[in-house]
């Protein structure tokens, strides 16, 4: 019986083993081909490009656009094979570190324009140089390719607008009589209201930390108004002893304390403060414009979703700041690697998605969101009330902040401002420690 | 015979608390599978609604339709199946193999080959993750199995050793020694004598490897590019949005892919407890 037992045992090692390195084999074999065909390839100019791109979804959102785009230019150029790689978030940034040391980077790069992601692979030379000339016609709203470029040269294209707002909630403000805040002050006294009538004001993402340094900056350029790159060179000199910064953080402490946010903010995740509004449980929703398309979720029921308002944040009393001096900033986009062996078929690709007629209109059509480029053409009037509010918000501005606070240092500096974002909201620190350490994280 | 009464009813008592307590336990280890099922056929939005579990207003089985479909299930099961059963019995054959080398037979360097081999329990894996990534770059192993399988193997290995060793020594050395007078040779003895006696030891070796492995993420993310040899929690990845993702869908592969889990686990069962026992004592 045991020795049958063994036997059969050692059967199963062997066939296993011999699977093993037959599937080796296989997989060398494979390989040789694959790098024949390549070769062959080569002599017939089929060209493979290689595209990392942080959106790992794509089956919806700008992950889905990505994907109809490839679809088409493969269509269109039958010599060009597209291989997507999608990882999210942090992995994407692990495994862009790991490529980053390595003999095969990716041809096209989804990247971050910002300093605190993009200065670093610029220095070390990762990112091929674009020419501007070619994106003339292109129609990027002004100032959109600054955090893609480095002493004057471009580096990549911005994909998207991104503008912080309020979403509210138009029925429930209409049934309790609650208006539109129009100054700082109204919005924390409708915070009380809003409890007292047993809701949520603002649903905040806590936990992710970074809508609470941005919540700041917005609040920065409410009493600063356009202040220019001040908060760069404060954080170029580990110098914020500017009044407008403590004015902030005491402004961001006030609004915690007067129950602006659900209890329990700091630990409230994208998706549960998103659900919190989209369930009806708090009134406004403090996000992005990439979160437009709550106007149109399915899943959203229909009495929420079609009673959407926005409006930017309200101006502060006695700052210098108007309403229409907006956080808003250029953040995702593309760029391409300078030891790409596809360099200019790269660069095609890169041109082809970014011309206005594919991204830009495809963006805008589907309600994920707002290029970086003039959509003003492909408006047709029947677009949903958050996208119509949101273009009015952008277009109306008399100044944009330009990247937030949290990503204009290096990525440690992020960092440390969004942990302090948090600790400040929940009263760890004061305001003024809140300075003093935001000093020392830059040193 | 009062006393024996009061005995009796003594052991009732205790059997009542004991049994109360063993199933609150239970209750405690089970409820999160019995919430995962739960969520998984529930639609996203329902998910945040209040209250622990939900009773969805219909039940969607789509969610594991689209798991099935757009999220690779199957090739990535295949992957990591194979994957997942070549490192175990990689780590099994090696670990027992050492084990005797570094229990039973005498050497010179045994000791000091034997601790420096379970030094490798302390190496975190991001601390080797970039550097492997470098190595496999240069030697062009990237997005091949091996890129998996080397380092699944390598991080296993140490705990393997640790626990056959230990169980090893329980074994009396009289076995072995009866053996080598009948005239078996080394392997012989590992193959016919020492192997069936570590059952359960290989077992629990079994499942720790397994465990460990079947959800690892960051190196898979790591060392592959293409579709071919990604493992089950790339699925996962497919329903994740730059913001928000599927929950829902998330749900359903996540029990997808804790289904192999748990049935090894139920197969292995007996054997595990009594490996990690006596493998401790002597370890």
């Amino acid at each position: 019986m045991k020795k049958k037992l063994l036997s059969a045992l050692i059967m199963v090692m062997l066939s296993i083993s011999l699977v093993a390195c037959g599937g080796n084999q296989m997989n060398s074999d494979s390989d040789s081909t694959q790098s024949q065909t390549d070769n062959e390839n080569a002599s017939e100019e089929i060209i493979t490009i290689h595209v990392f791109t942080g959106l790992a979804d794509r089956k919806t959102g700008t992950g889905l656009i990505e994907e109809i785009l490839f679809e088409q230019y493969m269509k269109e150029n039958p010599n060009i094979k597209i291989e997507v790689e999608a990882l999210d978030g942090e992995t994407y940034k692990t495994k862009f570190k790991a490529y980053a040391t390595s003999s095969e980077m990716p041809d096209l790069l989804g990247v971050w324009g910002q300093p605190a992601f993009i200065n670093e692979i610029i220095d070390a030379g990762l990112l091929a140089e674009l020419n501007p000339e070619d994106y003339k016609d292109y129609g990027f709203v002004k100032g959109a390719l600054d955090g893609f470029s480095k002493d004057g040269k471009l580096y990549g294209l911005p994909r998207s607008t991104d503008i912080m707002g309020f979403y509210y909630n138009k029925a429930i403000f209409e049934e309790n009589g609650w208006e539109v805040p129009k100054t700082y002050n109204e919005l924390i006294e409708l915070a009380g209201k809003i409890r007292e009538a047993g809701l949520i004001p603002v649903s905040m993402d806590g936990a992710d930390k970074w809508p609470l340094a941005i919540y700041l900056n917005d609040l920065i350029a409410k009493i600063d108004g356009d202040n220019g790159d001040k908060i760069s060179q404060s954080i170029a000199n580990g110098d914020f002893s500017d009044p407008t910064y403590k004015k902030a953080a005491e402004l961001l402490r006030k609004s915690v304390e007067a129950g602006l946010f659900q209890n329990g903010f700091e630990t409230t995740d994208y998706a549960t403060a998103f659900n919190l509004f989209a369930n009806g449980q708090a009134a406004m929703y403090y996000m992005g414009n990439w979160e437009m398309s709550i106007a149109t979720n399915p899943d959203v029921l229909p009495e929420i979703r079609e009673n959407i308002g926005v409006f930017a944040m309200p101006e502060v009393e006695g700052g210098k700041g108007k309403v229409t001096d907006i956080a808003a900033w250029n953040g995702v986009g593309y760029s391409i690697s300078a030891n790409s062996p596809v360099k200019e078929e790269a660069i095609k690709l890169l041109n082809y998605m970014m011309k206005p007629e594919n991204l830009s209109k495809l963006t805008w059509q589907n309600g994920v969101g707002m290029s970086a480029q003039d959509y003003s053409g492909y408006l047709t009037g029947d677009e949903t009330v958050p996208q119509k509010i949101f273009t009015n918000i952008l277009m109306e501005a008399t100044s944009i902040t330009g990247t937030p606070i949290n990503d204009l240092g290096t990525s440690a500096f992020k960092t440390v401002c969004e942990d302090l974002c948090q600790e400040l909201a929940i009263g760890a620190i004061t305001p003024e420690e809140f300075i003093q350490k935001l000093e020392e994280a830059t040193k | 015979m009062t006393t024996k009464i009061k005995n009796n009813k003594k052991t009732k008592v205790s059997k009542i608390i004991m049994m109360i307590c063993l199933s609150i336990v239970a209750v405690i280890q089970i409820f999160p599978l019995i919430w995962l099922l739960d969520f998984s056929l529930a639609s996203s939005n329902e998910l945040f609604t209040t209250g622990l579990l939900i009773i969805p207003k219909k039940i969607q089985w789509g969610n594991y339709v689209k798991a099935f479909v757009d999220g690779n299930f199957l090739l990535y099961l295949k992957n990591s199946l194979l994957i997942n059963g070549l490192s175990l019995v990689l780590v099994i054959c090696i670990s027992i193999i050492t084990a005797f080398a570094t229990t039973r037979m005498i050497w010179k360097l045994k000791t000091a080959v034997k601790t420096f081999l379970l030094l490798g329990m302390m190496i975190p894996i991001h601390a080797t993750l970039l550097p492997n990534y470098i190595i496999y770059d240069r030697v062009g192993l990237t997005d091949t199995i091996w890129a998996l399988l080397i380092p699944y193997v390598a991080f296993s290995l140490p705990q393997g050793l640790f626990l056959t060793s230990g169980f090893m020594e329980a074994i009396p050395k009289e076995l072995e020694e009866a053996a080598l007078i009948d005239g078996c040779g080394v392997y012989r003895i590992i193959l016919i004598i020492i192997a069936p006696l570590m059952k359960s030891s290989v077992a629990t070796v079994a499942i720790m490897t397994y465990l460990n492995n079947w959800n690892e993420f960051m190196m898979a993310s790591t060392y592959l590019r293409s579709k071919t040899w990604k493992t089950l929690p790339f699925s996962v990845l497919e329903f994740t949005g730059q913001y928000s993702s599927d929950y829902a869908v998330q749900f359903a592969v996540m029990a997808l892919t804790a289904l192999p889990a748990i049935i090894i686990y139920i197969i292995l069962n007996k054997h595990i407890t009594k490996g990690v026992a006596m493998g401790a004592v002597k370890g």
